[in-house]
């Protein structure tokens, strides 16, 4: 008999959960979707910020980045080596100067961003059989005028340097296939993978994907939460009306508003942008579903932590908008994560944003699998339980705070009838915390 | 930068092209792989950022003079650390080759003063102008410091202003200001100014004093335009809460203007590089012309007459609250504007 009774209550507080969990998702969608700020995080700053991104960095690599010669020598083949040199992709050659000096001017004025140095002695070295050097100067203020100038002329100067290696060993009697193996006796093969055209968008903007999905919603999460702190009864965070139906309730159905509305968009910007963008996208699509799943909860319950000390509507991005740049140095992505100070490796890891940067760069850029990600996969999902936790103790601990508060009201309120004994205001007190109790 | 070895071989010649390799600057030789699809199963965990595979009979080819290869894979998504590793593995490569050549024209006997000369005929002397040691540390801080301070100063430039509307104080804030809308501006982003100053300040001496990042021509040009920066910045506040006086609207933009920031300082992609449209965008963005300072002055030590259209051009961005004044005395003494 007792066993029926427990098994229909049991039954009945299922469904009563269930269907309290739906109404606090369908209300806060309602929410979501009636706040014009919330909508604009949500939903604009989602669709514009991978367009506007990817438009800007839309040329992967640098093309013709000028430079200045100083051609002292004067030689045949000196030309040649700076023809070849203007003929290349990375690097054109702008300014042909007399001086250093000449050429430091131009440099100063960042008209060029390298400078290449041929010696008087050049040509006489190559003919007396010596060895030859020219200098090279790079701009060092951006990575990729270092790279650019150093691929191509390291690439000329190998080339040149066999031909005139090949004639010195025919001077020398060695001719032929034997030639060629003396020339390069061990010669190498490079291959770069998965980002074979080295360029930049196809490095940086995967990670800035997941930047900004995690971005968005922390920032959209903590304005809904100042909102409701603004605008409920005593600027509380969670109004009464609503924690009644129970701690979990609240977290698994706002969560979950969050989530299905994430998911879908992710479907834009994981799985549209890098297609119509061009970025690598080799990873199974499956697997990119499986790692959503607890990066989007994770994030979720990081956001609803957090947004819990927002008192007012802007507060989260005034304070943490700032954070968005340090959680792409946490990720890893610019500076390899095993190369990272091991306090800073710690602090980023604690960011569900840089497990995620990882695990999706490794999956869509990479095609790794879910196994292969496997870390950042179970680190993700202890992110989950942990944030899941400290949600569900800051919303236990605001509303306890409230009903503390609500009391000394209440108590407060009583004492005021007593003394001033006013019956207006009396009935208006008590009808007011009656309606809210 | 942890990279693996694929070592089909096992020679103690091999073991030698190793140990040479972990010696390099950039590289650092962390497990040894039996093929390639483990290693590649490893760079996809992200352990390794390159594997160097060596085909089995590597120095019996090499010493029959029959071309053996070396095979390097490095992965590019992350482009900064392959680029490093490509240098060195490269490099090495080539040295490995070198020695094997020295030995060959030895044992031919050519002579020893024409060996170099043969091995390699032209070296290239590469001067890193400002940053010899490609420190990555040098282009992270010197980025991330001011970018913070931007975003800040422009968050707490609109914050307060817009505080006072949103609460409908704003009146009450004129009143004080004896109905100056100048002073009341002034005196109520006087202490933001000063604190900034200060903070920009500490953060050049810590980069530039305390960690000894290039300075070129002196801190005080630094020094200089960071003071015209924060101006700069504040200034740009003013305009976006005096365009839209609501706060919440205001503290958007200025996140979407502050963000862009980063971008168009030109340190990560050169702005030359990007499409044309772009370009004339980044102008408006005094970080832009922060950088342009930061190369001269503190990379390139040019002379400070390089860089005085920069200054300017900061300083001009001070003018921008006048545009605005009349309409944000406005919307502070009406209030008419919505708080939510």
């Amino acid at each position: 008999m007792k066993k029926i009774y427990l098994k229909t209550r049991f039954r009945h507080t299922l469904t009563l959960s269930i269907k309290e969990s739906f109404s606090i998702f369908m209300q806060e969608c309602k929410t979501v979707c009636t706040d014009k700020g919330v909508i604009i995080i949500f939903l604009i700053a989602s669709f514009m910020y991978p367009i506007l991104y990817c438009s800007i960095y839309k040329n992967e690599v640098l093309v013709d980045v000028p430079v200045a010669v100083v051609d002292q020598s004067h030689s045949k083949r000196s030309a040649a080596l700076l023809r070849q040199i203007d003929a290349s992709r990375d690097v054109k050659i702008t300014y042909h100067c007399t001086s250093l000096q000449e050429a430091r001017k131009v440099f100063n004025t960042r008209k060029v961003h390298g400078v290449i140095f041929i010696p008087s002695d050049f040509d006489s070295k190559i003919v007396a059989g010596q060895q030859a050097t020219l200098a090279i100067y790079c701009d060092m203020s951006s990575f990729l005028y270092y790279k650019a100038l150093l691929t191509s002329t390291s690439y000329i100067i190998l080339d040149n340097s066999k031909q005139i290696k090949t004639e010195r060993l025919n001077a020398q009697g060695i001719t032929g296939e034997a030639a060629k193996m003396v020339a390069d006796p061990i010669p190498y093969d490079d291959i770069i993978l998965y980002n074979s055209s080295m360029g930049f968008a196809s490095f940086l903007m995967p990670a800035l994907l997941i930047i900004f999905i995690h971005q968005t919603l922390f920032f959209g999460i903590g304005m809904l939460a100042g909102t409701a702190r603004e605008e409920n009864r005593f600027h509380v965070l969670v109004s009464s009306k609503i924690h009644r139906m129970g701690i979990y309730r609240i977290i698994w159905g706002k969560s979950l508003c969050y989530f299905v509305l994430y998911f879908a968009l992710s479907f834009y910007t994981l799985g549209l942008i890098p297609r119509i963008y061009n970025l690598p996208h080799i990873g199974n699509p499956v697997d990119i579903v499986y790692l959503l799943i607890p990066f989007l909860f994770a994030t979720i319950f990081f956001s609803m932590t957090f947004s819990t000390f927002f008192r007012n509507r802007e507060t989260g991005m005034v304070l943490f908008l700032f954070f968005s740049l340090i959680l792409i140095f946490l990720s890893g992505i610019s500076w390899p994560l095993k190369n990272i100070h091991g306090f800073w490796r710690a602090f980023g890891w604690m960011f569900p944003s840089t497990q995620g940067i990882q695990a999706y760069v490794k999956i869509n850029s990479m095609g790794a699998t879910i196994r292969e990600v496997s870390f950042e996969y179970i680190s993700l999902w202890i992110q989950t339980g942990v944030y899941f936790l400290t949600t569900t103790l800051t919303y236990y601990w605001q509303i306890k705070k409230n009903k503390i508060r609500f009391r000394i009201r209440q108590i407060k309120g009583h004492k005021r009838v007593l003394t001033i004994n006013n019956p207006t205001k009396q009935s208006d007190n008590t009808a007011d915390y009656k309606s809210e109790s | 930068m942890p990279i693996a070895i694929v070592d089909h071989d096992q020679t103690p010649s091999t073991r030698s092209f190793i140990r040479n390799l972990s010696a390099t600057q950039q590289v650092k030789v962390v497990m040894q792989l039996n093929n390639q699809a483990e290693a590649r199963k490893e760079m996809q965990k992200g352990n390794i950022y390159a594997f160097v595979e060596v085909k089995h009979g590597f120095t019996a080819d090499a010493i029959a003079n029959r071309r053996p290869t070396i095979v390097f894979y490095v992965n590019d998504t992350y482009l900064i650390a392959g680029s490093l590793l490509y240098k060195d593995i490269s490099y090495m490569s080539a040295l490995a080759s070198a020695s094997m050549q020295q030995k060959v024209l030895r044992a031919k006997g050519v002579n020893e003063s024409q060996i170099m000369g043969i091995i390699q005929p032209i070296i290239s002397d590469t001067h890193l102008i400002g940053n010899p040691w490609a420190n990555y540390g040098v282009y992270l801080i010197t980025l991330l410091l001011p970018g913070v301070l931007q975003l800040m100063v422009l968050l707490m430039t609109i914050f307060p202003i817009g505080v006072e509307l949103k609460e409908k104080t704003s009146r009450e804030w004129l009143r004080t200001a004896n109905k100056s809308m100048a002073a009341a501006l002034i005196g109520k982003l006087l202490p933001y100014t000063v604190i900034f100053i200060l903070l920009g300040i500490i953060s050049n001496i810590l980069l530039y004093g305390f960690m000894h990042y290039p300075t070129q021509a002196g801190i005080g040009g630094m020094f200089l335009a960071t003071i015209i920066y924060i101006l700069a910045y504040q200034a740009i506040g003013i305009l976006i809460i005096g365009t839209l006086p609501v706060l919440r609207d205001s503290v958007a933009m200025a996140a979407l203007y502050g963000l862009f920031a980063f971008t168009f300082a030109g340190f990560t992609f050169p702005i030359e590089q990007m499409p044309y449209p772009v370009q004339i965008f980044s102008e408006i963005f005094p970080i832009r012309h922060y950088f342009r300072i930061y190369v001269n002055q503190a990379l390139h030590g040019t002379s400070i007459s390089y860089s005085y259209a920069y200054y300017l051009i900061m300083l001009a961005f001070t003018l921008l609250p006048a545009l605005v004044f009349y309409r944000l005395k406005k919307a502070a003494i009406y209030m008419n504007y919505p708080t939510k």
